[in-house]
């Protein structure tokens, strides 16, 4: 069951990541687009196009019978869902598979499975890897108050006392001293209660200032299963990531055997196949919790690629057809050097990350050693209003973090996005603060230190960037003015205008004219 | 040729003379020896030194690079110079010999910058607000976003209410300034 034409079931950066991995290995590619998306470049790229519906994604990228049809018609063997959207879908892993196609991904069954976070956490339990520690099920009404302490006493303090009903924050309270105990239980049971008609309640480990660690890995049909070096994913706005590195500055050589282990029990356990993450928390003293399953290729997949150079799109499709997973588990769990990813974002930074859709008019992507550059965006292009608003994983490599980090920020500096908002200037701020360079952080270190600053913009113009700014704009409507519109001598992007005496000339006799 | 431009609000005036084949610009005072070279239609090739400078030298000094884009909807410029992006609204050009007249900015007026639902109204009509304050949260882009006062003001005018849908460049609500009338 060779591969030989995937239908790529999303857009933007990672369907073209997708259409690159394909052309590498001689695999024909099918795009699917909806109205907004006629011009994106994943329909550019790919070898055919099919349109699919309306911008929502309702109408377009989520429905499944309209895929289904473009792999139809298209003769596709196989279909790619990317991240987001349908990619876990049990419902579409199944009918991808019922119409006869492969699915490249894990089966429906593990979808479902390890989608649903009670299941994924007994899974866990069953492999025998820890959870945050708490009551698999409501505490009993009429339990008595020292069996309560007793049950808060075993999970460990602090303990946070929630909902079953949950959510929003009601219903919970944290508890540090043993003595406020049965305080905080009579008080969540009485505000669960009121909010959602529903008293009862549980009680759950709070770990403390955690990060979030992940570990990919790569499963077969053939049973063996590979756990990749952890990614650190702690940085964190609103609860989504924003930059990701790998390996973790938290992560002992020991954590790190311990972890790939747990996760690699995981996966076994359930019989999981093609590409997964497992998430955990680790906290201070270096003890991990499983968190959940992405039953998925991620969006931060391209720093894994970076420290082991192995491409995980690839091996997704040789997994689908049928390959054996020939990797040496050695190169996979060790880095080579240090990667980070900013995921930048159409978004004004100094306008509290407000969405900044519209026409791109410049675009630039750095280059050069060590930087890598996951886009979808083109100048000319617009920022649709119907979907996640971000244009490009910047990644760098280098051989070890601080050389990475320079890295990063000589990347940022080369990016020219004009037109839109970008988070650009977030990250230059960012990457410049003691706890990042540190790597001194937790999940909830960016949301704190965003509310400190209370929406001060992160990058100012000081007196000197205004002047230039003053002078660069006179100029610029001088220059136009004078070539009616055009530039002046202008012989295409390569700037070489000014190595062309004439051009030299033309632009002096037009100079000439504005006095 | 003179132009005063106002850069992050802040007027300047800048003059413009050819050289010998470069440009002196001399912007409130201050002069650059400038070569400039139009890469494209929005980028431009700096290469400035402080003061007149020698005219005979080859040209040199310290490079910008400058991406000027045009504000859809706006008369206004945003120049990007060493990453960070800095607002020019260009005047119309000033005639030797003449001042600018003076700017009056008027009261902020707060609109939708895309297409959404007006999620919470968080001020009424005769309320102060300072600098970033929210005014109007909005859900777009499946985010509610927080829409916010550029300055210290006192709202005049509440124009949408909760729920309500809105296009893009809908106006939300009026802000007069702290001391204007």
């Amino acid at each position: 069951m060779s591969v030989r034409k995937v239908l790529i079931a999303n857009r933007g950066e990672i369907a073209v990541r997708i259409i690159r991995a394909c052309r590498e290995m001689d695999v024909s590619t099918v795009a699917v687009y909806s109205e907004c998306d006629r011009a994106a470049l994943h329909v550019r790229f790919a070898d055919e196009a099919y349109a699919i519906g309306p911008s929502p994604p309702r109408e377009s990228y989520l429905r499944i019978d309209r895929i289904i049809e473009a792999a139809r018609k298209s003769g596709a063997d196989a279909v790619h869902p990317g991240y987001g959207f349908l990619a876990e879908n049990e419902d579409f892993a199944a009918a991808v598979r019922d119409a006869g196609l492969t699915f490249i991904g894990p089966t429906p069954e593990a979808v479902a499975l390890m989608g649903s976070k009670t299941e994924a956490r007994l899974a866990a339990l069953r492999a025998g890897v820890p959870v945050v520690p708490g009551t698999e099920t409501a505490l009993d009404p009429d339990v008595p108050d020292e069996e309560i302490a007793r049950i808060a006493q075993g999970i460990g303090y602090p303990v946070l006392v929630k909902a079953v009903a949950g959510g929003g924050g009601k219903g919970m309270r944290t508890v540090t001293d043993p003595a406020d105990l049965l305080n905080a239980v009579r008080a969540a049971r009485s505000e669960a209660g009121s909010a959602f008609g529903d008293a009862a309640v549980y009680f759950e480990r709070r770990v403390v200032r955690p990060r979030h660690v992940e570990v990919q890995l790569l499963g077969d049909h053939h049973g063996t299963v590979i756990p990749f070096v952890e990614r650190e994913c702690s940085i964190q706005r609103r609860h989504q990531k924003v930059v990701e590195e790998t390996p973790s500055l938290a992560v002992t050589p020991e954590i790190r055997r311990a972890m790939t282990s747990a996760a690699a029990s995981v996966a076994r356990a359930v019989g999981y196949t093609n590409a997964g993450t497992i998430e955990f928390l680790l906290d201070e003293s270096g003890h991990f919790y499983f968190l959940e399953m992405n039953t998925r290729l991620q969006v931060e997949h391209p720093v894994t690629e970076m420290v082991t150079g192995i491409d995980l799109v690839r091996w997704q499709i040789r997994i689908a057809q049928g390959e054996r997973l020939d990797i040496d588990p050695a190169l996979a769990g060790t880095p080579r050097g240090h990667a980070l990813e900013c995921r930048i974002y159409a978004e004004d930074p100094d306008n509290n990350f407000l969405p900044s859709p519209g026409r791109i008019q410049q675009l630039r992507a750095p280059s050069g050693p060590g930087i890598r550059d996951d886009s979808g965006a083109t100048a000319g292009l617009d920022v649709p209003i119907f979907y996640d608003p971000m244009i490009s994983k910047l990644v760098a490599w280098a051989e070890d973090r601080p050389s990475a980090v320079a890295r990063m920020r000589r990347a940022l500096a080369e990016y020219v996005v004009s037109g839109i908002k970008t988070t650009l200037p977030f990250f230059t701020w960012l990457l410049q603060q003691p706890a990042f360079a540190s790597g001194q952080f937790h999940t909830t270190y960016l949301d704190e230190v965003l509310k400190s600053r209370n929406g001060r913009p992160f990058v100012e113009p000081t007196p000197e960037t205004e002047a230039v700014a003053a002078v660069a704009a006179a100029l610029q409507i001088a220059l136009a003015r004078t070539s009616g519109g055009g530039s002046v001598g202008t012989t295409g992007a390569d700037g070489a205008l000014a190595n062309q005496p004439s051009g030299h000339w033309k632009a002096r006799a037009r100079a000439e004219a504005l006095r | 040729m003179r132009y005063e431009l106002e850069v992050q609000g802040r007027r300047r005036q800048v003059q413009v003379r050819r050289t010998n084949g470069r440009f002196a610009v001399d912007v409130d005072g201050r002069t650059w020896s400038v070569d400039a070279v139009r890469v494209d239609a929005h980028t431009l090739s700096l290469l400035m030194t402080d003061g007149a400078g020698p005219e005979s030298t080859p040209p040199g000094g310290r490079s910008q690079e400058i991406v000027v884009a045009a504000n859809p909807g706006l008369a206004t410029l945003t120049a990007r110079v060493e990453g960070v992006a800095v607002e020019v609204n260009p005047k119309t050009r000033v005639r030797q010999g003449r001042g600018g007249e003076g700017s009056h900015s008027g009261p902020q007026r707060l609109t939708a910058p895309m297409p959404g639902k007006v999620v919470r109204v968080l001020v009424n009509p005769g309320d102060t607000v300072v600098a970033r304050q929210p005014v109007v949260v909005i859900e777009a882009m499946k985010m509610e976003n927080e829409l916010r006062a550029q300055r210290d003001g006192r709202v005049i005018e509440v124009a949408v209410r909760d729920g309500q849908s809105v296009e893009a460049s809908a106006l939300l609500a009026v802000i007069a300034d702290s001391g204007s009338p």
